[in-house]
């Protein structure tokens, strides 16, 4: 007991029982309805059985019926492109303003915190505020556009198949930039100023600069911000039911609404369940990704 | 000159980007009406400006009031419980760690709307719904968790390690290390993701909305959606309430943010 | 003294407990806000019953079948509730809902042969009847009749076929003027389904039969509105009250919608708003429309089914009220004293006849989605509309167990 109090205070214990504290916390409250997801994916679950777990287990039947289906390659390319799009651009867009904000000039850091309105406005209205944005015949964004001179026919932002994916992308890149922005602005503000004053003093140019100390320095921040906002946009929802629910026709369809669509609109509950693994499958290799990219952090 | 060369691209960012906040706000002035004209209005004709009235009307005092409970109540345990985990992650490596951060990370793959029927069904079964916004507190904190260590961390990453191993070396436990060394520096971090948390759970509508059946509980998001119906006509009281809901906290956070990012993180660690 | 106080303490706590033991609760979940439908009779019923409480909870129209299911499976469910008519069957094949017949047979209010032929058989389900219609609606042409004036038309002669309703629709098209003739909604949800059964319907198909010529020509006759711009675009993704709203604003020469519409119509329309029965495929056509609004319905698992079907009765009886008061047309037949906008009152309550259901069928869901991904997938040009229906039924027939 002693031995342990004394490890508690000065080794090793002391570590073992911060992250267990969170870890159990999670294992009670978040573990549960994951390892539930997984079962049902496995069993025929109707939507008065969801109390209970015995129920008939068909295996992997499941799987192969949501993979058959027709729109399953439709709805997974669109995840992807979906993901991948809102990342690079929230990625790129949010360093460029941290960056800018960076620099030394009157108002930077009120300026700075307005961003956070994308973060801080309830989903609900986002949606509906960009659904009016991007609506067909009323949209402010084709009235510019046809303003500019830069199209002639108002463009159907939200019922075209071509383009209703995008259009998502739009609205959740924006919603995704304060996050990038605010927390590799912290990253920032940590790196010692003397240190790029020494480049300078070396000859060292902006890009340069940036390629050899900011970058190296923000691999911590930049590891944590883009892995989060995989998961994040896998989570994003709302936007989906606010401008297209997946329409039209699907096309605009991506894993996380359509597994919503089977459990909730059609009560296909296993195949939603389906789906969601699906996605934690995904979600495992980009943890993956994360967690081996954190090896090469300086433990400063 | 060039500083007001930038700043001037700043206003120009910032009006770029909150367009939409904008586009909010001169909503909730217009007559319904007039939100779907073409060619759009800017500025509202007639503006209406109803605060009182919808304030009065939904009862938003109430709804503001549970938001703040679940908020504050979801960042409490939040912080309580995950600062140490991100501290130990930051620190200590080993594959068991890896290990960890890696579980973590995995406990928030997927939407709230697709956790809350296993979370309804267990919660239901051990009581829990008995205390409704007890219930969205624990499971929004559980949903949030995994993003503040992972934030935390980064933030405990950037301490020094010399520091905290000369309080050690001045015959500080480590418990001592952690709150006299490692927090204090890191408290930026720490309170930045904190703030973030507790505007994640101030807008938290999934559980809430399932968990919390009685009117009188339900935080602000619940109560917006429930006058935005499938038929809703009253845009323009939809803006309104979600302006009073933005306002004050879009201006605090103004406010504080420059402590927050800026001001401190520069001196702590001089 | 202080014992006195006591005593009387407790002498009060008892009666209160024998006040409170006569006094039955009853749960009721709505899709109304306070000042609605539930809310209001509500009131009146407990003004009426001082023993019987009613707890009134709103659940959002979307939610209602997923709370009420998870609630049912965890046994915290209400005692009475309001369903979308499609879903009863759903709930009651499962046991899930009171039979209400055999107070249905004692009732000197209730009268199965005054519930109209629509609703009684949305409620019935192998020969029970697990519900009450609170109301009903179904869908009809509104129009512009001055826009109708200003093209030349004559609004006292409204299209009767599809044909006079494109040249219409094209009369009254002005793209200068952003204007579209049309205004409806092909939305992929249950309302995507609701506006295009009676099309089907009334060229023979049903929900069950839809790969049918008529059913393509319908899809193709949408298809031409859409693409040759006498709609929007946005059709596809609006709601009913979207579209509409946008013939409220003038946006729209007409729409076609039901007459939840009317309090809003006749607060934002500033022009002369008439009503005309959906246009049928040609000249004397069979004529259909849909079956719209919900049931009351009693859970199987209530304590209280005597004081639950006491509301419910209370709550059919106001049957009259529901023009006036709510915006439904009546589901049986009464007499509506003084409606509201009688022409329109009155060619919604013809349309009445020609309404017909959606199912009922326990997997209904599934089958409005395949109708649904037939619409859009047409619509979007992903598909001709005879492949698009063929698809759906091919996913019908899974359903149904063909």
């Amino acid at each position: 007991m002693v031995r342990f109090w004394r490890s508690l205070r000065d080794g090793s214990s002391f570590d073992a029982v911060l992250v267990w504290l969170a870890l159990g916390y999670l294992i009670v409250f978040s573990a549960f309805p994951l390892i539930y997801n997984i079962v049902i994916s496995l069993q025929t679950v109707d939507l008065f059985s969801i109390a209970s777990l015995n129920r008939p287990f068909v295996g992997l039947q499941n799987y192969r019926e949501v993979l058959s289906q027709p729109i399953a390659g439709l709805v997974f390319w669109n995840t992807l492109q979906f993901v991948v799009l809102s990342i690079v651009f929230q990625l790129c867009i949010g360093f460029g303003l941290a960056l800018f904000f960076q620099q030394d000039f009157p108002g930077a850091s009120y300026l700075r915190g307005l961003f956070l309105a994308g973060w801080i406005m309830p989903a609900l209205v986002i949606g509906a505020v960009w659904s009016w944005i991007l609506a067909g015949d009323f949209g402010v964004l084709n009235y510019w556009l046809r303003s500019l001179g830069l199209i002639d026919q108002n463009i159907f932002w939200l019922s075209d198949p071509s383009v209703s994916l995008y259009s998502v992308i739009i609205a959740n890149i924006w919603l995704g930039v304060p996050f990038n922005m605010i927390l590799l602005s912290v990253g920032l503000a940590a790196i010692p100023h003397d240190v790029y004053e020494a480049a300078e003093l070396d000859g060292a140019t902006a890009w340069q600069r940036f390629r050899t100390i900011t970058l190296p320095l923000m691999r911590a921040p930049l590891g944590a911000v883009i892995s989060l906002g995989v998961i994040f946009t896998l989570q994003q929802f709302d936007l989906f039911a606010a401008l297209t629910q997946g329409g039209p026709s699907n096309a605009s369809n991506v894993a996380q609404y359509w597994s919503w669509q089977l459990s909730f609109q059609t009560y296909q509950i296993s195949y939603g369940s389906v789906v969601s693994v699906l996605m934690i499958v995904f979600v495992i290799g980009v943890a993956a990704i994360y967690t081996r990219s954190t090896r090469h952090e300086q433990a400063a | 000159m060039k500083k007001y060369i930038l700043l001037a691209l700043a206003i120009l960012f910032v009006a770029v980007y909150l367009f939409p906040l904008y586009w909010m706000y001169v909503t909730a002035l217009k007559p319904s009406s007039e939100i779907f004209q073409f060619p759009p209005t800017f500025w509202p004709q007639d503006p209406q400006f109803d605060v009182a009235d919808v304030w009065t009307r939904l009862q938003m005092d109430r709804f503001l009031t549970n938001s703040l409970i679940i908020a504050v109540g979801t960042s409490a345990i939040i912080v309580a419980v995950g600062t140490g985990c991100a501290y130990a992650l930051a620190r200590v490596r080993s594959v068991w760690m890896d290990i960890a951060l890696f579980a973590i990370l995995m406990m928030q793959v997927l939407p709230s709307s697709l956790m809350i029927t296993p979370i309804f069904v267990a919660f239901s079964q051990v009581g829990l719904l008995e205390y409704p916004r007890l219930a969205v507190i624990l499971a929004q904190a559980a949903k949030s968790l995994p993003l503040y260590i992972v934030l935390c961390r980064t933030a405990f990453m950037q301490v020094p390690r010399e520091l905290e191993e000369a309080a050690l070396v001045d015959g500080n436990s480590r418990i001592g290390a952690f709150f006299g060394v490692a927090i204090p520096l890191a408290r930026n971090g720490i309170l930045v993701t904190s703030v973030l948390i507790f505007l994640h759970a101030f807008g938290e509508y999934v559980y809430s909305r399932s968990l919390i059946g009685e009117r009188a509980l339900q935080p602000a998001t619940v109560g917006l959606q429930s006058f935005m119906g499938p038929n809703t006509s009253d845009w323009s009281g939809v803006m309104t309430y979600s302006a009073i809901y933005v306002t004050p906290i879009l201006i605090i956070f103004v406010l504080l943010q420059r402590r927050i990012v800026s001001g401190l993180t520069a001196g702590a660690l001089k | 003294m202080r014992l006195t106080i006591a005593l009387t303490a407790v002498g009060l706590l008892a009666t209160t407990v024998i006040a409170s033991a006569q006094e039955v609760e009853l749960d009721l979940w709505t899709i109304d806000d306070p000042g609605e439908y539930h809310y209001v009779l509500a009131e009146e019923f407990m003004k009426e019953h001082p023993n019987i409480k009613i707890n009134v909870r709103t659940v959002q129209f979307r939610d209602m079948v997923n709370d009420l299911a998870r609630a049912v499976a965890t046994g915290s469910g209400p005692d009475i509730t309001y369903i979308d008519n499609p879903e009863v069957a759903l709930f009651a094949s499962r046991g899930l809902l009171l039979d209400l017949k055999p107070h249905i047979e004692k009732s000197e209010i209730v009268k199965e042969e005054d519930i109209y032929p629509g609703p009684l058989a949305s409620v019935t389900w192998e020969g029970g009847i697990y519900g009450l219609p609170r109301g009903a609606n179904t869908i009809a042409l509104y129009y512009n009749a001055d826009k109708f004036r200003e093209a030349g038309l004559d609004p006292d002669n409204p299209p009767g076929t599809w044909d006079q309703l494109y040249e219409a629709a094209k009369a009254l098209t002005k793209p200068d003027q952003n204007v579209y003739g049309l205004a409806f909604s092909a939305v992929a949800s249950e309302e995507g389904t609701f506006q295009f059964l009676p099309w089907l319907q009334m060229t023979g198909g049903n929900y069950d039969n839809v790969a049918t010529e008529g059913g393509a020509k319908a899809l193709n006759f949408w298809k031409r509105l859409i693409d040759e711009r006498l709609a929007s675009p946005d059709t596809l993704i609006r709601s009913q009250w979207d579209s509409t709203g946008t013939f409220n604003t003038g946006s729209a020469a007409m729409a076609i919608s039901g007459p939840w519409e009317l309090p809003r119509m006749s607060q934002e329309a500033k022009f002369e708003y008439r009503a005309a029965l959906l246009p049928v495929p040609e000249e004397g056509a069979e004529r259909a429309s849909a079956l719209g609004e919900g049931d009351n319905v009693i859970l199987a698992n209530t304590d209280n089914p005597d004081e639950a079907f006491q509301f419910v009765e209370f709550l059919y009886a106001q049957m009259p009220r529901v023009w006036n008061e709510f915006g439904y047309l009546p589901a049986s037949q009464v007499e509506v004293k003084d409606p509201k906008n009688p022409e329109i009152y009155a060619v919604f309550e013809e349309s009445m006849k020609y309404a017909r259901n959606r199912g009922p069928h326990p997997e209904w869901p599934r089958i409005s989605k395949a109708i649904q991904q037939a619409i859009q997938s047409t619509l979007t040009g992903q598909a001709e509309a005879g492949a698009a229906l063929e698809a759906a039924q091919q996913q019908i027939d899974q359903v149904l167990g063909k």
